[in-house]
């Protein structure tokens, strides 16, 4: 491997030793034969790509997932927790990325939830034991907290605090955070990190998890690169770069997916000028233009969905405007933007796209029922059937009849159905939000092939996509959004994964000055 | 699309798809066809076992009886497969049959159709509007639009029950409750039109379309372009619009009204659809099963009272039928499209997507 694999450290005082671990689900192997230590009061990050198995691996050290294979040693113990509470009782505090606080009890009751101080004559809890504590904990953090506080009334800062009270009050060895900062604004990133060197000052061991590099330069000791479930490397952050941890978290070859031939982009359809939507999209500008994908890249919770809702008009823009064919463009509901033309799919197929009382044809008309009309402006069963057999045949949707329920067809004929939906209202604009997300090969590259052949006919395409081979094979440009603003915008030969990556990431291109 | 029937959505997917085409099995059947299989079944006990039964002015009564609530029960579940209910119409009835009698005293025959017409419309309409504008959840907003309709009802008839006069019996308006058309009570008939009625609006109109697409996912309908607003409002109105058509028949039958006319009549009607295959998650509910609903608990209430059963055993069977009804249909719901058996002894399979 390369420089740094190993450090003197880990030998030293190993606290946690990680040993050919495998998770597997039906049909994934979401971890495979990962290893690596974590040394007594170190900053362990773990960095990697969504999708790298970094959730997974956390779920093992917090006894929410069972390993396959490999084995865990805490402390020279054998380590395999049967449930989340054995992990806290053996020492591993794990604060997951959605909190697990309840917000209708106080912060003292949430710190000691399950294991409250009781008097054991009655088993009533002793709320002057657990206010104390709370006040000893925050105390360590330099924090001020009211332990009788309800924890729903709290910032997101401040919750995000509890949890870690919750786990200090354990005398937690291990403390793992899963994109603790995800959430909170930038002063209060500074007193986060604060507290992480407090934790590791005092000898206890944090494994970090961030999608933001520069947070892993200014706080870890070492890091460890996940991809696709292996480990490719641990660097020790002090002799290495940004670019090269990038590097190690794409590393992939070219993959084969299918590649769209570039167009020539026409006018511009839609265009936004400073467009600031819902809590996070601020100020972005950006073109579409006939015959182009423009797609939309970052990590998760970057703003891509606030951006393809606000197009659609089913998120109001607080500032900035937007054309469509050069003319102004302010829908207030998805209805507006439907009779504008604009086809739209949401990421979120279950919950947000399948009706399912309704059968697959009237799933697909949904959006286009007055043009269904037909004698005594009643709905013509007949247009129906045509319509859905236009986009079935076009699209190859495999279902045993129109009267077939949504849900009863694959995943794959779902998203074909929606996408027909999408397309039914007939403009020349798509908003597709991860058009292939939990869609087999086979219906993917039918899917790719189709927005190839969308494009080929003057149809513009903004795709919001987290799959970064389908990102860019897929699209012309490639905009990068991060906490909500444009942080690059990659054309031509710039468009690689670790320009995404480093963009998401760092907001900048790999291999330029900060 | 090509089904006889009249469930306007079925179960979503609890069958086994990899034989579509082909679920004649017991759960499919009892999801369009139950409750009206146990209506024949009643109905022929009360054949064997009422002497009475078949008369002709028996059925008669039976079928005028059913009108009033069946109207209702009718555009109530429109309103739950949209995803909500509504726990006033009982207040509603009474206020507007009270409206309708002063209308009626007031302006004859023509002012009392009209007045109950606009006054279950406008009723609906504040429902609507809290619901809608206001965004008070259906539940919170029809209970306490419950007690005001009520109320207004009790504070107009302090001075004891409106009536309708003794000498109006041939008045047109009276005939409205007692007419027979070939035999057929009229409002039986008026029963049967407006059930045709939201057959053609579920079923074949935009609007229709809308009220169940919404009710199957809120979510997904927002981002097809339903609004949730104006559907809704829609509905709430119609649900109105039907107490208004039911009070005429309802108001011409029994002559009077107060404040505590019709008391749980929401409750009948809420039972009435469920029982009919309603569900109060939304997206699901039959206008036959309704229909059948509807006869079977007027037949049902006949066939007591002829045996001289008291009331309290009425209610208590009444419940029971309902129980049984839905646990029925949440035990076929877990064995759906499987051999029930089979799958119950049988090695466990993955579960169907």
């Amino acid at each position: 491997m390369r420089k740094g694999t190993t450090t003197q450290m880990s030998e030293h005082d190993p606290v946690l030793e990680v040993t050919g671990l495998t998770v597997e689900f039906p049909g994934v192997r979401a971890l495979d034969d990962v290893g690596f230590t974590v040394a007594r009061g170190e900053v362990h990050a773990l960095v990697g790509e969504n999708g790298a198995g970094k959730s997974t691996l956390l779920k093992v050290l917090g006894g929410v997932n069972t390993p396959t294979a490999g084995t865990v040693v805490l402390d020279g113990n054998p380590y395999s927790p049967a449930k989340p509470h054995d992990a806290l009782v053996a020492g591993i505090a794990v604060i997951y990325q959605e909190f697990t606080l309840f917000p209708d009890l106080t912060v003292a009751e949430n710190v000691f939830v399950g294991r409250e101080p009781v008097v054991a004559a009655t088993r009533g809890i002793r709320y002057g034991v657990m206010r104390d504590e709370c006040r000893r904990v925050f105390g360590m953090l330099d924090w001020e907290i009211d332990p009788d506080a309800r924890v729903g009334d709290l910032s997101v800062s401040e919750q995000q605090l509890v949890e870690i009270a919750k786990a200090l009050s354990v005398e937690g060895q291990v403390i793992v955070m899963d994109e603790p900062t995800a959430a909170l604004s930038h002063s209060e990133v500074a007193r986060l990190l604060d507290v992480v060197r407090r934790l590791r000052d005092e000898g206890r061991s944090v494994i970090y998890v961030s999608h933001h590099l520069e947070e892993v330069f200014e706080i870890a000791d070492r890091a460890t690169v996940l991809r696709d479930g292996k480990h490719v490397a641990t660097l020790d952050i002090a002799s290495t770069t940004e670019d090269e941890l990038v590097r190690h978290m794409v590393g992939r070859e070219v993959s084969s997916v299918f590649t769209r031939e570039p167009g020539v982009p026409g006018e511009v359809v839609l265009g936004l000028d400073g467009l600031s939507a819902g809590r996070i999209l601020r100020d972005v500008s950006l073109d579409v233009r006939a015959g182009e994908v423009v797609g939309i890249g970052g990590v998760a919770g970057a703003g891509q969905t606030e951006l393809t809702e606000a197009v659609y008009g089913a998120l109001a823009a607080r500032r900035g405007s937007m054309t469509l064919h050069c003319e102004r463009y302010a829908p207030s509901s998805p209805a507006d933007a439907l009779r504008a033309g604009v086809g739209f799919l949401h990421e979120d197929r279950k919950s947000a796209g399948n009706l399912p009382h309704l059968t697959v044809a009237q799933n697909v008309t949904i959006t286009i029922l007055d043009r269904m009309r037909g004698v005594a402006r009643l709905l013509s069963f007949a247009k129906e059937r045509e319509t859905y057999d236009s986009y079935r045949s076009r699209m190859r949707i495999k279902a045993s009849s129109p009267a077939q329920l949504i849900g009863q067809l694959s995943g794959g004929n779902q998203q074909k159905v929606l996408l027909g939906r999408a397309l039914a209202p007939g403009g020349d604009l798509l908003v597709l939000n991860e058009p292939t997300r939990g869609v087999d090969i086979g219906a993917k590259a039918e899917i790719h092939q189709l927005i190839g052949e969308l494009t080929k006919s003057g149809v513009a395409v903004l795709m919001v996509s987290s799959d970064l081979p389908e990102l860019l094979g897929m699209s012309d440009r490639v905009v990068v959004l991060s906490q909500g603003r444009v942080v690059g915008r990659l054309d031509g030969d710039e468009r690689t994964e670790e320009n995404v990556i480093a963009c998401a990431t760092t907001g900048r291109r790999i291999g330029v000055a900060a | 699309m090509t089904s006889p029937d009249l469930t306007t959505a079925p179960t979503p997917p609890a069958s086994d798809p990899s034989r579509p085409g082909r679920r004649l099995d017991f759960g499919s059947f009892w999801d369009t066809w139950g409750i009206t299989s146990v209506l024949v079944l009643l109905v022929l006990v009360a054949v064997a076992t009422t002497p009475d039964f078949l008369a002709i002015s028996n059925l008669q009564s039976i079928l005028r009886e059913s009108a009033y609530l069946g109207i209702v029960a009718c555009a109530m579940t429109v309103l739950i497969i949209n995803g909500a209910f509504d726990l006033s119409v009982g207040g509603q009835l009474a206020l507007v049959s009270v409206l309708t009698l002063f209308a009626y005293g007031v302006g004859g025959t023509g002012l009392a159709v009209v007045t109950a017409l606009a006054a279950g419309t406008a009723c609906g309409m504040v429902n609507g509007f809290l619901v809608t504008a206001l965004r008070v959840p259906p539940f919170v907003a029809t209970l306490g639009m419950l007690f005001v309709f009520r109320g207004i009802a009790y504070l107009l008839t302090q001075n004891g029950p409106a009536t309708l006069p003794y000498t109006e019996v041939d008045s047109p308006f009276a005939q409205i409750g007692s007419l027979n058309l070939a035999l057929v009570p009229f409002p039986f008939v008026l029963m049967v039109v407006v059930f045709g009625l939201a057959y053609v609006l579920l079923r074949r109109t935009p609007t229709g379309r809308r009220i169940v697409a919404f009710g199957s996912s809120p979510v997904a309908a927002r981002f097809s372009g339903v609004s949730a607003a104006r559907i809704r409002f829609v509905v709430f109105a119609l649900v109105g619009l039907a107490v208004g058509i039911a009070t005429l028949t309802y108001i011409t039958r029994v002559w009077t009204a107060d404040g505590a006319a019709q008391d749980g009549f929401e409750l009948s009607v809420i039972t009435a659809a469920v029982l009919g295959g309603a569900s109060l998650q939304g997206g699901r509910g039959s206008l036959v099963g309704t229909f059948s609903a509807v006869l079977l608990v007027t037949v049902l209430n006949d066939v007591l009272v002829a045996h001289g059963v008291d009331a309290s055993y009425q209610n208590i069977i009444l419940g029971t039928v309902l129980i049984i009804a839905l646990a029925i249909d949440g035990l076929r719901t877990r064995f759906a499209g499987v051999n029930l058996l089979r799958r119950s002894f049988g090695p466990r399979t993955p579960k169907a997507a």
